[in-house]
């Protein structure tokens, strides 16, 4: 069989330059698409040491051979840089219509480089592809742009992935917004985009050409989709009550992040801000990516507050919003959410460093000379509001906020620094590691530092043996039962390296977690295979696929080293290594030299410099990565 | 006796949050999970009055029992 091969638009902002090329299929399926696929081009073209915000840093937007195909979870996009937040590779995905319509044109990657002289977008139409001018789009919010693109193109069918004036003001942790509410949302890669004047990448809705393969062959996934969604409890429940189904659980078990992760207990909050209560109460509608019958989105309306068109909250920003910040109500949540989505900032690091502005509030650290008159304490939802259009707009304290919750600590200083709830810069998601520690150790080492969705969660290992669940993680032989989340041997090491090796398969084939994770999802690792094989023509297996995930990993990893990255950044906040404070989960303690023998036993296991953390010439060389280090 | 279960999100579905069942005294968690028309393979984690606890824990009049399906990411 012939590997597809990829093909690439290049835009060269600074000289107005636009050309395609194409990369052999043998190359492709090595680095089959997602952050592997913008990884490849970027260690091929970009020097170490360049600025996130220099013209020569390189914004990579990329799909797969697979994206556009008629199966559920297949539209997705990757964008990949260096990140402005965490000084790491940075690698953020999306979903929603734009990834099948961006490959609908013909391309696998669009590639930025330098600068534009003044705002401009790329209008992609197949083989017609042109900057225009976006001056007039400059400092307007998603929706307005959005409008304003589709009049003066004359079109409704498009899809557009810009930023809003968070990007565009280089908030630090600005995002991509697609459909203005979905989001490429985490490691500031809108704010890479401002910084090249780049206000939006337009696609025309072209018909979607993608064939499979083997159509009949497919179907074997994709005919009895409505069962499989009824007969999977997790799924269809994912459905109904969306990712913020699990919160007020979350608090139930002690481990909902609440008061800039003081505690894991919000009695006072989490039924109001939980998936249910949004089932019952604001949600007016269920949203779907392309193809998709799982229908996890939410659209949620307040009239006269919170309008439907900017979607809904999940879960993270329900609990960055909600228990982060000690705000009980759903309603300013919502606002919280849809305002994000209007500029174009990423929910869990606002909502993280808003909560870490709280505290220093509350510990002195900042007044209100500081504040402009704010009184910035937790549970304080009447400021959330203006302070997130502070932050977009760099105005008074937002110009610090802006920067993170990391760098404003180092500014601040003394206390302060003990309170930003970050790894590599970038803000907590919202799963505590002391109750899922191999999540914990994930947050430490991922590459683009604390990231939720890059490796399973504890939680399935005291699942059923017999449960669907279990079969699934089995086949990547995880066989280990437990009796509660809170260990963290060899097993949980393997469990975690093994697991963040699948997701990164995910990643890289661009294929949505919900639908293709290796364990409460749709469809199973080994449906994954007869994607390849009916999909593409890619007769593959398991082990393939997971040399794939592992070697985008160790790309990441080797990126990272040459920025100077080390072990010594694979460290997880001191607060989390405190006993619990109080309701269910009071005394549990994440055991500080426990995770210390674990990360050890982690960098063993992926083939690692122990000391440095960083990956060796022999492993690179095992994942056909010599060109790297011949460089 | 009574106790009172407190139900997590998919366990939820068809159901309510919370529900008060009558059972034989000497009860364990999986005949109450049995009783409400769970399969026991649905519930990964229990907590019977804000405790981490299992199936097999007795349960007295009057305690809080709940219930969670394996919970992940998202
Ligand atoms: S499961 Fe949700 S996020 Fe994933 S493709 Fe379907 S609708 Fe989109």
């Amino acid at each position: 069989m012939m590997f597809p091969e990829a093909k690439i638009l290049d835009v060269d902002l600074t000289n107005q330059k636009i050309s395609v090329r194409s990369l052999p299929g043998e190359i492709y399926r090595l680095y089959p698409g997602g952050s592997s696929l913008g990884l490849y081009l970027i260690l091929q073209e970009m020097q170490a040491g360049i600025e996130p915000f220099s013209p020569d840093n390189m914004l990579v937007f990329t799909v797969s051979p697979f994206t556009g195909l008629p199966v559920a979870g297949l539209s997705r996009v990757v964008v990949t840089t260096k990140s402005p937040l965490t000084g790491t590779i940075g690698d953020s995905q999306a979903g929603g219509f734009f990834p099948a319509y961006l490959k609908a044109n013909g391309y696998d990657a669009v590639v930025f480089k330098g600068r534009a002289a003044n705002p401009v977008y790329l209008f992609v139409n197949g083989d017609k592809v042109e900057l225009r001018p976006a001056d007039h789009l400059w400092g307007k919010v998603t929706g307005d742009a959005e409008r304003l693109i589709k009049e003066e193109l004359g079109d409704e069918g498009l899809e557009i992935a810009q930023i809003g004036p968070g990007g565009e003001n280089l908030v630090r942790y600005a995002a991509i917004m697609n459909m203005c509410n979905r989001a490429n949302g985490r490691n500031g890669t809108g704010a890479v985009m401002g910084s090249k004047n780049l206000k939006a990448l337009v696609v025309k809705k072209n018909k979607i050409a993608v064939k499979a393969f083997d159509k009949e062959g497919l179907t074997t996934l994709t005919k009895n989709v409505k069962e499989r969604i009824r007969n999977n409890e997790s799924i269809d429940g994912l459905g109904e009550f969306g990712t913020d189904g699990d919160l007020d659980g979350f608090n139930e078990l002690g481990f909902l992040p609440t008061n800039n992760w003081q505690t894991g207990w919000f009695p006072e909050g989490a039924e109001s801000i939980c998936g249910t209560t949004m089932a019952e109460t604001i949600l007016v509608k269920r949203d779907t990516c392309y193809t998709c019958p799982v229908r996890c989105k939410r659209v949620v309306e307040v009239p006269g507050k919170v309008d439907p068109f900017y979607g809904g909250p999940e879960y993270e920003t329900c609990a960055a919003f909600g228990s982060y910040c000690g705000i009980t109500d759903l309603e300013t949540v919502a606002l919280a959410n849809q305002l994000c989505n209007m500029y174009g900032i990423d929910t869990i690091s606002c909502g993280g460093t808003i909560a870490f502005a709280m505290e220093c509030f509350e510990k002195g650290l900042f007044n209100t000379d500081d504040t402009g008159g704010m009184e910035l304490k937790f549970g304080k939802g009447d400021n959330l509001a203006i302070l997130i259009e502070m932050i977009a707009k760099r105005q008074g304290i937002g110009d610090l906020l802006a920067e993170g919750s990391y760098r404003a600590a180092q500014k601040v200083g003394g206390e302060a620094l003990k309170l930003s709830i970050s790894v590599k810069g970038q803000e907590l998601p919202a799963h505590m590691p002391q109750f899922k520690p191999a999540v914990g150790l994930i947050y430490a080492v991922n590459p683009f530092g604390a990231d939720h969705q890059s490796s399973e969660h504890d939680t399935f290992l005291v699942a059923d043996p017999d449960s669907q669940e279990r079969r699934w993680l089995g086949q990547l032989g995880v066989y280990k039962q437990y009796q509660d989340t809170f260990d963290l041997d060899d097993d949980k090491v393997r469990f975690a390296f093994d697991t963040q090796c699948f997701f990164s398969i995910l990643d890289t084939l661009c294929l949505c977690q919900f639908v293709w994770g290796p364990a409460w999802e749709l469809y199973g690792p080994d449906d994954i295979i007869q994607l390849c094989k009916y999909g593409i023509g890619w007769e593959t297996s398991l082990f393939e696929l997971m040399r794939v995930g592992e070697r985008r990993i160790n790309m990441m990893r080797y990126f990272n080293a040459r920025e100077g990255f080390t072990r010594s950044d694979d460290a997880l906040p001191e607060r989390l290594f405190d006993p619990m404070p109080d309701g269910p989960s009071k005394g549990i303690t994440l055991d500080k030299e426990e995770f210390e023998q674990a990360l050890n036993t982690y960098y063993q296991f992926a083939g690692w410099d122990v000391k440095t953390g960083n990956p060796t010439e022999t492993n690179l060389r095992k994942l056909s990565l010599d060109w790297v280090v011949k460089r | 006796m009574q106790v009172k279960v407190k139900l997590f999100f998919t366990l939820r579905r068809g159901r309510s949050r919370v529900v008060d069942i009558q059972l034989n005294p000497g009860a364990t968690v999986k005949e109450v999970i049995i009783n409400l028309g769970i399969k026991p393979s649905e519930v990964a984690i229990v907590m019977v009055n804000g405790h981490y606890s299992n199936m097999e824990k007795q349960v007295d009049d009057g305690d809080i029992v709940a219930l969670f399906p394996p919970i992940g990411g998202g």
